[in-house]
């Protein structure tokens, strides 16, 4: 059965906001450069703008293996629920929901983490961050968290359409010159919100997943909201140290690589791959959980500052 | 099955404007002045080393400030690079690490490929480098 057609030609998103990509970046330089809220480093914006450049190169390369794989799916869907303005009311919602859960997986399972941890790997934090992309996304399988919906019948254009919108919406939170946004912060996904979600601090270690909507934090617990108080590293645990674009995409998967090599039996093989990032049979190595727990224990031994007993 | 190749002349004009595009970013961003580079001292060593809940018992940090290895409270090793303009710092327990010092030049590199080899001049050899190279560490 051939897929309905979209009432409307869909355009080609992602491409059309390229250049308010670009504007925007020249933008946030020259506001970081005179009001310096903010950090640009020209080496580090050059990895990113590569990894993006990368990203797109294997995108035109594998790209089309998501797309087969979501008409295929589409197949066997159980419902026909066509191109009607409340079918695509509820697709943004199931994308946006699909969306979060790949993004937690991502940041749970190392399989996945080893495309997304490219994202992740500047430690800085400017709009350039956010064309930081993997360039193994579609060969890791991180399109499967989307299958879901075409399994439903959820037309397969409709819910590239609505991933394409995500990707562009996510784009401007990646900038520290937006600092609260009122109201708009408890129902969309906020520079503020997102910045948290970069930290490499423990306190805001696997928060904030969300794409459009940060409701999905608040439902199932993953939401932190920023201090101001204290300033915000940005990065990974393991800080990479190299602006090497091949590096970046690649370390990961190279450490997979090395540890399942090297593992002595298929349960440790299943935990370094499939485990929580920093997982090790004896647990020498740290995980986010382990880094959280020896934090929140510490919080537990330090007294609280002198203003803090007084208010109490 | 046949397998078509995906770059074709649309796809080669975009990505040429693209790159096109990446260089002319990353000339604005030099040309603002975004050529920012942090420095290793003493200080930034104990800072980092105190996110792991620990002290630097010894140090080389290189001539020009942007690289720098150094020996902790617990036996492990930390390495520092500065990335513009932040430090990024790995620990390492020292029998992963591989020494290498010649005439002045260290090279250390680790078994955890996820980070760079580290080279740096060194004005002097401390003895506990060639502890850390002999016992603790490896080196050639």
């Amino acid at each position: 059965m051939t897929p309905p057609q979209a009432p409307f030609e869909i355009p080609p998103i992602i491409t059309y906001a390229v250049p308010g990509f670009v504007l925007l970046i020249l933008i946030e330089m020259i506001v970081v450069r005179f009001t310096k809220k903010g950090r640009y480093e020209y080496r580090d914006s050059a990895t990113s703008l590569a990894m993006g450049f990368g990203n797109r190169v294997f995108g035109i390369a594998f790209g089309g293996l998501a797309v087969l794989a979501y008409f295929w799916v589409y197949e066997y869907r159980l419902f026909n629920l066509g191109w009607t303005w409340p079918v695509m009311v509820a697709c943004f919602f199931a994308e946006d929901l699909a969306y979060y859960w790949f993004h937690r997986i991502a940041h749970e399972r190392r399989w996945f983490w080893a495309s997304h941890i490219v994202h992740h790997s500047s430690q800085h934090y400017n709009l350039t961050t956010a064309l930081r992309q993997t360039w193994t996304g579609t060969l890791g399988l991180s399109f499967i968290f989307w299958l879901p919906l075409v399994y439903i019948g959820f037309p397969p254009l409709m819910v590239l359409m609505f991933s394409s919108i995500s990707l562009v919406y996510q784009f401007w939170i990646h900038t520290e010159t937006i600092k609260r946004m009122g109201p708009f912060e408890w129902v969309m996904n906020t520079p503020s919100h997102h910045r948290v979600h970069h930290a490499i601090d423990a306190r805001y270690l696997d928060a904030n997943y969300a794409g459009v909507l940060i409701i999905w934090d608040r439902l199932f617990g993953t939401f932190v909201p920023e201090d101001d108080r204290a300033p915000i590293h940005y990065g990974i645990v393991s800080q990479l140290g190299t602006f090497n674009p091949f590096r970046v995409a690649f370390h990961e998967w190279v450490g997979i690589w090395r540890d399942v090599t090297h593992a002595k039996s298929l349960k440790e093989v299943l935990g370094y791959t499939f485990g929580p990032p920093g997982w090790s049979p004896d647990g020498s190595r740290k995980t986010s959980a382990s880094i959280k727990a020896e934090w929140a224990k510490k919080q537990q031994q330090t007294p609280p500052p002198p203003e803090a007993v007084a208010a109490e | 099955m046949q397998f078509e190749n995906p770059f074709g002349v649309e796809e080669l004009i975009e990505l040429g404007g693209s790159a096109a595009v990446v260089l002319l970013m990353i000339g604005a961003a030099a040309v603002l002045g975004f050529r920012m580079s942090a420095r290793i001292d003493d200080g930034e060593l104990a800072r980092l080393a105190d996110s792991e809940g620990l002290r630097v018992d010894h140090a080389v940090i290189a001539k020009n400030g942007r690289t720098a290895l150094a020996r902790l409270s617990d036996g492990r090793v930390m390495v520092a690079r500065v990335m513009g303009a932040d430090v990024s710092a790995r620990f390492a327990a020292a029998n992963i690490v591989k020494l290498d010092v010649k005439s002045h030049r260290l090279n250390a590199t680790f078994a955890d490929t996820g980070f760079p080899p580290l080279k740096m001049r060194l004005d002097e050899h401390p003895a506990w480098l060639s502890e850390l190279g002999g016992g603790g560490g490896s080196s050639t």
